[in-house]
């Protein structure tokens, strides 16, 4: 038997090895009392306003008068809203698009930056700085110092002698140009990936080791295995942030999500509705929209996840 | 779950609770009063303001002003935020898109029931006019701009290309005298920065056509084939070389005045309200010129017109209405006041302050004060209506579907009138 | 040849460093120009030094830029301080206890992060303000005490369900209660986790400009993104020279945070045993 198989015996079968059945009691006191905090915002802080906003969906509400009840106008509304449409299918390409690849260059840095190798410090930083730029108004400008009709972009074009144009003023290429802006502020999901690297135990790479197993076998066997709860969890929150990209689309494209609404994310379409044309009734009932595609989204990835996300308990 | 549901709607049900304009108690409180004040702008208008507020609780030392300072996107949600939850600042610097959404809907006291603090006799009946919504004087114009073209002598004079001539100039005009700069310019210069970006340009060309963008009622009106012409006008500016390609006009059309063509030499002609003269030559380094709008001459009347930059106004449910009306009379009306403030929110439409500050003006800002009083001007469009406050987005967004062949001006023309009325009769 | 590779490595990834850190280099150099040329002179190629910039940028608004950078440096601390207690507090009930309702509870806690904060927040701000929470810190902070930051309380149930059960179960037969496995065991072994929530906390409300914004109305309350931000009006000309200068101060913190945190995050069961 191999030192590998042996391992994940173990690892399998700890409860049997330990001789500890989980005791079928349930710990609601403990619980209780560790969530207590938790319940404690639920009730106070975070379920009133999300009642109120589910209320406001059934309203015609300017945020100056009171709100009036309107029935299931604005959902009706939904369904001949262009602009709505249009912005549904901006995220959905974004989300589709950037997450994926903002996980693969993530977790590809993290395991280049993982060890075994001199100035480990200093490029973690460096790639992870411009996470700390992404959401502050300097990054409208920073961003047309790349992409812009004068940017480096077009002077690396240039060189090669193509004739560029305002990336991010054209309609073609504009949400291209947010796809590789939330890929340039890879460093956050990467930092997440670091900390888990480095919740593998040690031994299970030494076990392997003297089994002979190689690089490529212990990264498939234990790396991919042990840390897919991690990738996991960088999976579902990069979803749910991606639909509620809002900064830095309303940062760069100056809160229009334009050029013609080739930017216009959906929260980004939310808060011109509340805020820019007093209807936050509308915009009520777009937030739970939304809130109805993430939960789906969400509940998709979490059934998926029993295919290979490998727990511990 | 539906309990809490119901306690938070009953909250909002009565925290929204004005319904309209309150009056102004008259009487000044001996005790101290605190009034809060918000505006929006950049760190040279906060300080400039400061100094104003200290200067005023000197002479009213039992008024203390909170001044809050936003940026002018945060400015507006942040406004929004406080009003819907009854807890606005009592004076408020308005901008005219946002006056009949704020007063229609109750939010604004009006200030003629302050008269007795707040005096306007030094405005022009005109500018006070653009602060009238349903009859009522709901806000005070702060300062008054024109639309003009800015155009850099310098780079004409490098050309070798004579100024035209903006006394008898045209539309036709404007476009050859682009197009000659476009030429000389081999790429790296064009002719014409942007235009058709705003409400400025639509509404000038609705007037020349002797139309107009909104009738009194505050219905769209005006005519598809005038809007056709419009955007037909700018495309074809994209078309012919005379403005730059799509992407780049719309990317300085949509950046910060800094980076617009005018400000890094990148373009020779181009549309600004005629008090952005000075920000513009300072940024570019060059020396640029205001020339009045193509066109005019043409018109049957002149379709320049004022425009306040900006208005003060007081909340509704201001609790020290009196004192707010004693402050916003300060920065209205006092001399003091306009010397720190200068032309930082525009020429004052206080025409006796006006006058008092010119001779301590810069050079540009005396140019531009010179432009406002000569310009020939018709009676100021309509206040924008309630429910069209994101007019300019939506022109903005209609001009480059028309600058990338995604709708034909035509197209375009039929879609932005739909779309402006259905927010104006959503509202 | 293992040399050669391992020179190649790094050639690659400076080359990537310096594509990712172009945009940062510009805002430095661009903090040290004249306002008027930042705009008209593209590159990295400074002839002149304007150190001024960052003395006008420091004094430009009604507090010297100081009094911003100590309000969210509080605020930042609180804030901290608040996530680490309460998330892992509800991580550990989520990751380890059996409750009644634990999936129904989870989907909850998820769900709460799903709607957009632009319709909550107008109903949470009259909520804080007949509270009259307005201008202060609470807004900002309390909430985070009360875990309702339910990305870190995913976050450290991932952590902790990637933890060997055997531990605790372990101590579990030597008598421990849960608050001492909570304490003694998990805790520790989670500091990677834990890391990634300091560093976290720490640039998003060093970032976050939307709450600050609303909640904190007079200028002396004001943080440093929302002073940011009140350097710059399209309109007009702005000081970009100062606002650049100022942008580069209030990075500065945020980027030694992490170059301090980041030993933490490598400080996990690899290094403390694991055993």
């Amino acid at each position: 038997m191999s030192a590998l198989g042996e391992l994940q015996r173990m690892r399998k079968g700890s409860r049997g090895t330990l001789g500890v059945a989980r005791e079928p009691k349930k710990d609601n006191k403990a619980a209780f009392a560790f969530l207590l905090p938790w319940f404690a915002g639920l009730l106070f802080i975070t379920a009133g306003p999300i009642a109120a906003s589910f209320v406001l969906g059934f309203t015609d509400y300017n945020l100056i008068q009171p709100p009036v009840f309107n029935g299931l106008d604005n959902w009706m509304r939904m369904l001949g809203d262009a602009r709505l449409h249009k912005a549904l299918g901006v995220t959905l390409v974004y989300v589709l698009v950037s997450v994926p690849l903002q996980l693969a260059c993530a977790l590809a840095l993290a395991l280049l930056l993982d060890k075994g190798l001199r100035g480990l410090a200093f490029y973690r930083s460096a790639f992870y700085l411009p996470s700390l730029l992404g959401s502050s108004v300097a990054i409208a400008v920073l961003w047309r110092q790349i992409f812009g009709a004068d940017g480096l972009f077009n002077q690396v074009l240039s060189m090669a002698g193509i004739e560029g144009k305002g990336w991010i003023s054209d309609p073609d290429s504009a949400l291209s140009t947010l796809i590789v802006l939330n890929v340039w502020t890879f460093g956050a999901p990467m930092v997440i990936f670091l900390a888990g690297l480095r919740q593998i135990p040690a031994m299970y790479y030494e076990a392997a080791a003297t089994d002979g197993a190689g690089k490529w076998t212990q990264f498939r066997r234990i790396t991919i295995p042990l840390l897919s709860p991690i990738v996991f969890f960088n999976l579902v929150l990069q979803v749910i942030h991606a639909f509620q990209s809002f900064t830095q689309a309303f940062v760069v494209s100056g809160g229009s999500g334009g050029p013609s609404d080739s930017t216009l994310f959906y929260t980004l379409y939310l808060y011109q509705r509340g805020f820019g044309n007093f209807d936050m009734g509308y915009a009520s009932a777009l937030a739970w929209l939304l809130l109805v595609i993430i939960a789906a989204f969400t509940a998709i990835n979490f059934w998926a996840a029993k295919f290979w996300v490998v727990y511990d308990d | 779950m539906r309990r809490i549901a119901l306690a938070a709607a009953a909250a909002l049900m009565l925290t929204a609770c004005g319904s309209g304009g309150g009056s102004a108690g008259q009487e000044l409180s001996k005790e101290p009063v605190t009034l809060r004040f918000t505006w929006w702008g950049a760190d040279e208008r906060h300080k400039r303001t400061q100094q104003v507020i200290d200067l005023f609780q000197k002479k009213h030392p039992n008024i203390t002003v909170k001044g809050e300072f936003k940026d002018w996107n945060g400015y507006w949600e942040s406004l929004a935020t406080t009003v819907a939850a009854n807890d606005a600042p009592d004076v408020i610097q308005m901008d005219e898109l946002y006056l009949a959404s704020y007063a229609e809907r109750g939010a604004l006291l009006d200030l003629g029931t302050a008269t007795k603090h707040l005096k306007t006799a030094d405005f022009d009946k005109s500018a006070l006019d653009t602060g009238i919504v349903k009859g009522k004087q709901y806000a005070i114009p702060v300062g008054l701009s024109t639309y003009a073209i800015v155009a850099n002598t310098d780079l004409l004079d490098q050309f070798k290309i004579k100024l035209p001539d903006d006394g008898t100039w045209s539309w036709d005009d404007f476009k050859k005298a682009g197009a000659e700069v476009s030429k000389a310019g081999g790429g790296k210069v064009t002719g014409v920065q942007s235009f058709g970006f705003d409400a400025g340009s639509l509404n000038i060309w609705a007037r020349q056509n002797g139309a107009a963008l909104f009738d009194v009622a505050g219905k769209v009106a005006v005519p598809e084939n005038v809007l056709a012409s419009y955007w037909t006008f700018i495309k074809d500016l994209a078309k012919s070389g005379v403005s730059p390609a799509p992407s780049v006009t719309i990317e300085r059309a949509g950046g910060p005045l800094d980076q617009s063509g005018t400000a890094t030499n990148a373009s020779v002609f181009a549309t600004w309200w005629n008090t952005q003269l000075t920000s513009l030559s300072a940024a570019s380094g060059s020396k640029l010129k205001l020339l009045r709008l193509p066109g005019e001459s043409q018109a049957s009347s002149p379709a320049a017109y004022y425009k306040p930059s900006m208005f003060w106004s007081i909340s509704s449910r201001s609790k020290h209405p009196a004192e707010a009306a004693v402050f916003v009379d300060f920065l209205a009306n006092s001399e003091e006041a306009a010397n720190i403030l200068l032309t930082d929110r525009g020429v004052p439409a206080n025409t006796k302050i006006r006058a008092a500050i010119t001779p301590k003006l810069g050079e540009t800002d005396k140019a531009a004060v010179e432009f406002l009083d000569t310009i020939k001007v018709g009676t100021a469009p309509r206040v924008t209506p309630n429910g069209a406050s994101n007019l300019e987005a939506i022109i903005k967004r209609h001009t480059e579907e028309v600058l990338f062949d995604r709708l034909t001006p035509e197209q375009a023309a039929k879609s932005f009138i739909k779309e402006l009325q259905t927010e104006i009769d959503g509202a | 040849m293992t040399e050669l590779r391992k020179l190649l490595r790094h050639a690659g990834l400076l080359l990537l460093a310096l594509v990712m850190l172009y945009p940062v280099l510009w805002m430095v150099v661009s903090s040290l120009r004249p306002n008027n040329e930042i705009f008209r002179r593209p590159g990295l190629i400074l002839d002149s030094l304007q150190i001024q910039n960052y003395g006008e940028g420091w004094n430009a608004l009604a507090s010297p830029f100081g009094h911003y950078l100590a309000n969210s440096a509080i605020l930042v601390l609180a804030c901290i301080i608040g996530n680490l207690v309460s998330c892992s507090m509800a991580a550990y009930a989520f990751a380890r206890l059996d409750f009644t309702g634990k999936r129904l509870w989870f989907a909850i806690m998820l769900g709460t992060i799903m709607l957009p904060i632009h319709v909550i927040i107008v109903p949470q701000y009259i909520m804080f303000s007949q509270l009259d929470w307005v201008n202060t810190f609470l807004p900002l902070v309390v909430p985070k005490f009360l875990a309702t930051d339910a990305f870190f309380v995913f976050l450290m149930v991932q952590f902790i369900r990637g933890l060997p059960r055997e531990l605790d179960e372990a101590a579990r037969i030597d008598g421990c209660g849960h608050a001492r496995i909570f304490l003694r065991i998990i805790l520790p072994l989670m500091l990677p986790a834990l890391a990634t929530t300091v560093i976290f906390t720490f640039i998003w409300t060093w970032n976050d400009f939307f709450g600050q914004l609303i909640y904190l109305t007079d200028p002396e309350m004001y943080t440093v993104p929302v002073a940011l931000r009140s350097f710059v009006d399209a309109t007009v000309q702005t000081s970009w020279g100062s606002m650049f200068a100022m942008s580069v101060v209030s990075l500065a913190p945020v980027f030694l945070a992490f170059l301090v945190g980041q030993r933490y995050l490598i400080r996990g069961i690899a290094t403390t045993g694991g055993k």
